[in-house]
């Protein structure tokens, strides 16, 4: 490992900074800065809708990449932060970001997963810790990701996060970036939302000291202004997903929503560009009364991450022979509500509880199972459900101990509650033939099918 | 030997008040054993409340301030747990599930209240499950942060005063500042006293087993304090000055770990030769390690200073792991041991990555680190003998 130094002028004070130089740690963004480009042209002349939406979002991602890729061959300060920590903020500061946690998420992983996990076990982590962690560790302690200049934490909401963040400051390359955790409080009370508001305006002089960035705050209200266009048209979207049929399924909004707007494309033009097309592709749907499969019969909740890496295998089968749609997810329905930019305190305020309380896997699992409950009532309700398919991660501890509240909330909300227990990540927790059994006998038993 | 074989075949259940045989051990003992114990059923009979608590982070001196019995809730005694697992997965620690399981079952009927903190992802469920099925009138639970900063010990100071006024209000009480004083005192004299006993484990052949030293961790968690100091310095007349506990030992060991508060799984590991001199657990070392600081003005401030960043952490506070990893050597050195056993809990995050970087410090320092994991009740303790007869053999004893 070598490490240059750049210099930033900032207040007339100099700042020197360590900038990592280390090939093989950015060697993968390289890779995904080519392939998701490829991807992106090798589809330009693809005219279906539904497929331009998709992969739209790849010219997304490949150009967030390209922004650390850049900034580490230029020696200028790139970060790590995080989707629930503000990332209006850093933007705001100029600086790129990625997010470490991403990596067994983004497609692009599921050829090496497995292996990976596998690894994880050797080097002394049981298998029972969350796999999303288990990769995250992998990553930091195999040197595949690029050492940012400063790295935002995020130690909420479940046990495994924390953990991640100290193998961080364990590592012996990693241990002198300076990190900064904003702390989490557990209730959602206004008490907590100022104590999360002060600990993202400490995370501001933090930056500072570390990459000699400056926040200007016009700027971060500029990104925030685009960001609430983001979310109004996100939440139209999520309003036309209630029509029956549904006019997409598991594999269009959802999630790709929330990666639009908190990591890849976070206040900017291009990702409210994106979302207005998704709006119109939608309305267009809706008007013809065209579903995601000719013949919707089953309304499905999936409530938890969408799998990323075999999602593809289960629900074209489950539509396809059943007519279930998976019409909303965790990810795809977070209540994200605008922040008000007329004073500088309604922001940091705004910021705290988009961070707490709006963002998806956050916002139900920091605190009492009370989160998990409102989001179900209101999406049972808003998108006439007909089965809650609760997964059970395995890495959700927190949400596997509200295994019974959500039984029990599902039987007094009268819809179908179906106890899958697989592992988000890892398609090999569960065999797909086993879940399919599950939905099938499920379905059945139900009278659904 | 303390852990006969039956004609059966089946183990009879380790006792450990078979060796030591002084009154006051006899007490602990049974105070260790059942959840009910004696000194508790005295206490409520005499018009004591009780407010159980989960888990060591939280603050008993405010409790015995308020004259309240604070019980650190266990599963102890727990054969199963099929009520709690309509709530519970099979993925979850067994810890809770026992524990709500024993509620479900009537157990916890004696509590007047029970304080929670989030200091897992298990246990915030067992307080949601608590909540929705058991019938303890005064619930709470306290948020714990993640960190230590000034900002971290101010937030956690105004959970417990924000607690003293929930406790004072639903039994209207008065909870003083000198009653709170006299509080720190009286555990730090408890926390003194533990070290003493400690101490007597730094001897070459110690006059006190591991599993003896758990049961008098443990049963400090569920009487009154000033009972329990009393049977404490009774215990330590009779062993200080004396020399061996009989046990023949080839190692001395020392235990982390998450929950573990059942004498009878360090009794397995002694059984095969590892006497356990020193801990970093929370029913043992951690809870007494230091003392609270006497000399802050504001009692409930140095009692939110202690309980999160003055005592030595747990895992999950996240700008302690160098500290914490200090901690153990500095233990491990200072108690003469051999080797660590690093005892996690099936699906225990927390733990699980704590061991990962533990053991990698500690072979920094030519420490040589085992981890095994457990469920939270000792059944079967053939293949951990094993592993611990494994690694005694891997130290060349
Ligand atoms: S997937 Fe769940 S348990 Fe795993 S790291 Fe994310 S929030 Fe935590
Ligand atoms: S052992 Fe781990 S998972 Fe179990 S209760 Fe304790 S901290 Fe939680």
């Amino acid at each position: 490992m070598s490490s240059s130094s750049s210099t930033v002028e900032e207040n007339n004070t100099v700042i020197d900074q360590p900038v990592m130089v280390k090939e093989p740690s950015i060697a993968k963004f390289r890779e995904e800065v080519v392939n998701w480009g490829l991807l992106y042209d090798s589809v330009a002349t693809i005219e279906d809708p539904d497929f331009r939406i998709n992969a739209e979002l790849a010219k997304l991602v490949r150009d967030a990449r390209k922004s650390i890729v850049d900034a580490f061959d230029e020696g200028r300060p790139f970060i790590s932060n995080n989707y629930c920590t503000a990332p209006e903020v850093s933007k705001a500061m100029g600086l790129p970001s990625y997010m470490l946690f991403e990596a067994p998420f983004i497609p692009s992983s599921k050829e090496v997963l497995g292996d990976q996990l596998d690894h994880t076990a050797a080097m002394g982590l049981g298998p029972d810790l969350c796999t999303a962690i288990r990769s995250g560790i992998y990553y930091v302690e195999q040197g595949l990701v690029p050492l940012p200049a400063a790295m935002i934490g995020f130690i909420f909401p479940c046990d495994g996060m924390p953990m991640l963040h100290q193998v961080i400051k364990h590592n012996k390359f990693w241990k002198d970036m300076p990190l900064f955790c904003p702390d989490p409080p557990y209730f959602q009370d206004p008490r907590s939302i100022d104590y999360f508001a002060n600990e993202l305006k400490k995370m501001v002089s933090f930056l500072h000291n570390a990459t000699g960035a400056t926040l200007d705050m016009d700027k971060l209200k500029e990104i925030i202004d685009e960001s609430n266009k983001q979310y109004l048209l996100w939440q139209e979207y999520n309003e036309l997903r209630r029509a029956r049929p549904s006019p997409h399924g598991y594999d269009i909004g959802g999630a790709k929503c929330f990666c639009v707007s908190q990591m890849f494309s976070v206040g900017e033009p291009d990702g409210t560009e994106w979302f207005g097309k998704l709006v119109k592709l939608a309305e267009d749907k809706v008007e013809q009364g065209l579903g995601s499969t000719p013949q919707e019969k089953i309304r499905m909740f999936w409530f938890d991450i969408m799998p990323p890496n075999w999602a593809d295998e289960l629900f074209p089968i489950l539509a396809q022979e059943y007519g279930a749609v998976c019409v909303m997810d965790m990810f795809g329905n977070s209540p994200y509500t605008t922040i008000d930019t007329s004073s500088e305190e309604s922001i940091w305020q705004g910021m705290a509880k988009r961070g707490l309380f709006d963002t998806p896997m956050v916002r139900q699992a920091i605190g009492p199972a009370e989160g998990f409950l409102d989001d179900l009532t209101r999406i049972v309700r808003d998108y006439e459900i007909d089965v809650v398919v609760w997964p059970g991660h395995m890495g959700h501890k927190e949400s596997l101990g509200t295994y019974g509240i959500i039984r029990e909330a599902c039987k007094d909300l009268g819809v179908h509650f179906l106890d899958l227990r697989v592992d988000i990540l890892d398609g090999r927790f569960v065999e797909k033939d086993e879940t399919l059994d599950k939905f099938a006998r499920f379905f059945k038993n139900k009278g659904l099918a | 030997m303390n852990n006969m074989i039956t004609s059966s075949g089946s183990q009879r259940e380790y006792t450990p008040s078979d060796r030591i045989q002084c009154d006051a051990f006899q007490q602990m003992c049974e105070a260790t054993a059942c959840v009910q114990n004696s000194a508790l059923k005295r206490w409520k009979e005499n018009g004591g409340k009780v407010v159980g608590f989960l888990c060591s982070m939280a603050p008993d001196e405010l409790l015995i301030a308020a004259n309240m019995l604070g019980f650190r809730v266990r599963g102890t005694g727990s054969t199963n747990t099929d009520l709690a697992d309509n709530y519970f997965t099979n993925l979850n620690c067994t810890f809770p599930r026992h524990c709500l399981n024993m509620a479900m079952e009537g157990e916890y009927e004696f509590l007047d209240g029970i304080l929670y903190l989030n200091s897992c992802d298990h246990i915030r469920r067992l307080y949601d499950n608590w909540k929705l099925n058991i019938d303890t009138e005064f619930i709470e639970l306290i948020a714990l942060p993640r960190q230590t900063g000034p900002d971290q010990v101010k937030f956690f100071t105004e959970e417990f005063q924000m607690i003293r006024e929930k406790l004072e209000s639903h039994f209207k009480i008065k909870i003083t500042d000198d009653a709170l004083r006299d509080a720190i005192k009286l555990g730090n004299e408890t926390r003194r006293l533990q070290r003493r006993m400690y101490d007597l484990r730094k001897q070459d052949d110690p006059p006190i087993t591991g599993a003896e030293v758990l049961t008098v961790m443990v049963a400090g968690t569920a009487m009154p304090k000033t009972e329990y100091n009393v049977l404490l310095r009774e215990l330590l007349e009779e062993l200080e000055g004396k020399q061996g506990s009989g046990k023949e030992y080839r190692a001395r060991l020392m235990i982390t770990g998450g929950v573990l508060d059942d004498p009878k799984w360090i009794n397995a590991v002694e059984e095969v030769g590892g006497l356990v001199v020193a801990d970093g657990l929370c029913f043992g070392g951690r809870i007494m390690w230091e003392d609270i600081d006497e000399t802050i003005e504001d009692p409930i401030e140095a009692l939110g200073r202690y309980y999160l960043a003055d005592r030595p952490s747990c895992p999950r506070v996240v700008d302690k792991q160098e500290e914490r990893a200090e901690f153990t050597a500095n233990m491990f050195k200072e108690f003469n041991c051999d080797g660590i056993v690093g005892a996690k809990m099936v699906f225990c995050d927390q733990w699980n990555v704590e061991n990962y970087m533990l053991k990698s410090d500690m072979h920094e320092q030519e420490i040589p680190f085992m981890s095994v994991e457990r469920e939270y009740i000792t059944s079967g303790t053939g293949q951990l003998k094993t592993r611990i007869q494994a690694f005694i053999e891997s130290l060349g004893k």
